[in-house]
């Protein structure tokens, strides 16, 4: 009986290492409660009762999904990027990838050009880097529209536009 | 035995201290639950009421010394089962009862994804009576004192290691096929609260009652459906200190392996965790998956152990007065539709109360089923449990000059028959807020047996029948 059991007792762990995509770790509470302990109906294991220290991870995945936003990007950039560019009309906006791509656009009065512009909002910080414009600019040359080069600081010009609204909308929200 | 499986979980704790995967180290956190509960309680039990008369409840004025609880009641080492007559009184069908627990939990993860954490249940039922000591100086029944506590490390790859003052694998982590989660657990549940103890009849061999005694616990991950789970505990005793309550070595230290009176200790005292119990082993190997969309578990399990001696107080021999524990446990559930239905059966070297029976006892068979039924906020069940096993013992110990002497049971060896049963439902006002109904009952028979000595007349029957109407929030 004894050296059944202490074979067993050694051989288990060792096999229990060689699963792989068939294994996973047993939650807490998948295990007996024998004293009524538990809290029955709430959440278990790493997830049991009220958090009194540190971060409570939990809930604030719950708060982000109640509140029901569906960005996972800034959301005062990403506001801000689509006010900026909202005087030329729009082809696509994602704003789970963050990225906002407007259509062709030729200013009142010059009809020779057409600019074209994609941002990309990085991430879900409100960081002077966390946005990225680019603008494309095509010239009618002979019927033909043609691509041709953007001053350099007309896309850091852009940016600072956007990261201005931005800065505006935080400070708006902030007041309420 | 126990040196292998000491080896075997310092190989997986090595294994489990080595970086496996990356993952983000997380902070521990700091959670408070647990839970409040407050029942009516109609009770009728036969043997509630005392008629032979003995002493009166002491609460005279003047006393500096202690106070004896009972007609008799002095506290002697080694007469755990040598209750006084008690106190003639007739009870009441009615009564409240009210439980609460707080639980801490810390939780937090390493840098190479390792969990860990402890867990910390204050319970407030420390004592079932009030302890006088003196006039002015006593304990009262809702005295703070430690459920379970242990810390935990898990890792995907190797499993959870817990060590403290917890359950087993067999002893309620991994069982299969009890099924308790309806009313406050139907036979297994708090109608203990509202019975007294004559005649045994709130005493249950559920699987909690194996005990939360200090042990390392092993848990596997799971693998294609299967965990399997191995404790050790090297005796019953918890908590800090050796449980010696004077200089003098004892039967009351925790890791006494030889004491005088162990005869008497089979069967574990009341309040302190105090048994013949030592170096006790448990492993449960369980499945669970689904099958045509029916929720599956199977668990088979073990728990062995030793006992103690008898220790002659003037001879200093030892004599061996017990057989190991040893029980077998094989349980299977199934669920679909908000329907379980579950049985488990077990067989083995044990007494009513999962102590080491003594020499010559008759093994231990038990039977369990139930089922429970939830539709919404609803939730119905019952469940039934049949147990065989040594009524009295077959043989008595005492010392004769110092000599242990076995005496033969005169009223011969009795077949002892448990049978119980609970029926009840729960109403979820609101997530953790619960309205319990439940009807429980528990028969202990034996043949020839006064189950209740305190009346006259040879009672071989004692039933109790408890009917809880009430609330339990969680949080």
């Amino acid at each position: 009986m004894k050296p059944f059991l202490a074979a067993i007792a050694l051989m288990l762990p060792l096999l229990a290492a060689c699963g792989d995509a068939n294994q996973r770790l047993v939650n807490n509470d998948e295990y007996g409660d024998w004293r009524n302990g538990r809290a029955r109906n709430r959440p278990q294991g790493a997830s049991a009762g009220l958090v009194v220290f540190g971060v409570d991870k939990d809930r604030e995945a719950r708060e982000a999904a109640a509140a029901g936003t569906g960005l996972s990007v800034n959301a005062y950039l990403w506001r801000a990027t689509l006010d900026t560019l909202s005087f030329m009309p729009l082809a696509s906006a994602d704003p789970f990838g963050g990225t906002i791509i407007t259509d062709w656009y030729t200013p009142p009065g010059s009809g020779g050009e057409r600019f074209r512009a994609q941002a990309y909002v990085l991430g879900r910080q409100l960081r002077s880097d966390g946005v990225r414009v680019q603008v494309f600019r095509q010239s009618l040359d002979r019927g033909q529209w043609v691509d041709s080069p953007v001053s350099t600081a007309t896309n850091s010009e852009m940016e600072d536009k956007v990261l201005a609204r931005a800065r505006e909308l935080r400070s708006q929200s902030a007041a309420r | 035995m126990r040196k292998i499986l000491l080896g075997t979980t310092a190989v997986v704790g090595a294994a489990l201290l080595a970086p496996s995967i990356a993952a983000a180290q997380e902070a521990p956190t700091v959670r408070i639950g647990g839970f409040f509960r407050a029942y009516y309680g109609n009770t009728q039990q036969s043997a509630r009421n005392s008629t032979s008369p003995s002493g009166l409840a002491t609460n005279t004025a003047g006393a500096t010394g202690n106070l004896a609880q009972q007609g008799s009641g002095t506290t002697v080492i080694g007469t755990n089962s040598t209750e006084s007559a008690g106190h003639t009184a007739r009870l009441d069908k009615n009564d409240f009862s009210t439980d609460a627990e707080v639980h801490v939990f810390v939780n937090g993860k390493t840098a190479n994804g390792l969990s860990y954490g402890a867990v910390i249940e204050i319970a407030f039922n420390q004592q079932e009576g009030r302890n006088i000591v003196q006039q002015r100086a006593s304990t009262g029944k809702t005295t703070a004192s430690i459920d379970e506590y242990y810390a935990f490390i898990a890792s995907p790859t190797f499993g959870q290691i817990r060590f403290g003052d917890e359950d087993g694998p067999v002893g309620g982590l991994m069982n299969s096929g009890v099924i308790t989660n309806f009313g406050t657990g139907g036979v297994y549940g708090d109608r203990e609260s509202f019975v007294t103890r004559q005649g045994n009849d709130r005493t249950t061999t559920s699987p909690g009652g194996l005990g939360d005694n200090t042990k390392i616990i092993y848990l596997s991950p799971q693998f294609f459906g299967f965990d399997f789970g191995a404790s050790f505990a090297f005796n019953y005793g918890v908590g800090e200190d050796t449980g010696c309550s004077s200089n003098q070595s004892s039967g009351w230290c925790d890791s006494s392996y030889a004491f005088t009176g162990a005869s008497n200790f089979g069967v574990a005292a009341a309040g302190p965790e105090m048994s013949v119990r030592r170096n006790e082993y448990q492993g449960a190997l369980r499945w669970r998956g689904s099958l045509a969309g029916v929720g599956l578990s199977v668990t088979g399990g073990y728990v062995g152990s030793g006992a103690a001696k008898e220790l002659s107080p003037i001879t200093n021999t030892q004599r061996s007065v017990f057989q190991p524990l040893g029980v077998w446990q094989v349980g299977a559930q199934a669920t679909a539709y908000g329907l379980t239905v579950g049985a488990q059966y077990e067989h083995g070297t044990s007494n009513f109360f999962w102590g080491n029976p003594m020499k010559g006892d008759r093994p231990m068979d038990q039977f369990f089923a139930g089922a429970s039924y939830t539709v919404g906020p609803f939730t119905i069940g019952g469940n039934y449990v049949m147990q065989t096993v040594e009524g009295a013992s077959r043989t008595s110990y005492g010392y004769t000059g110092g000599v242990l002497t076995a005496t033969p049971n005169p009223a011969g060896a009795g077949l002892m028959r448990r049978l119980g049963y609970g029926i009840g439902g729960n109403y979820r006002l609101a997530p953790g807020l619960d309205i319990v109904a439940e009807y429980s009952s528990y028969t202990v028979a034996e043949r020839g047996r006064d189950l209740d000595p305190s009346n006259p007349g040879v009672q071989d029957r004692s039933t109790a029948k408890v009917f809880i109407l009430g609330t339990r929030l969680a949080f």
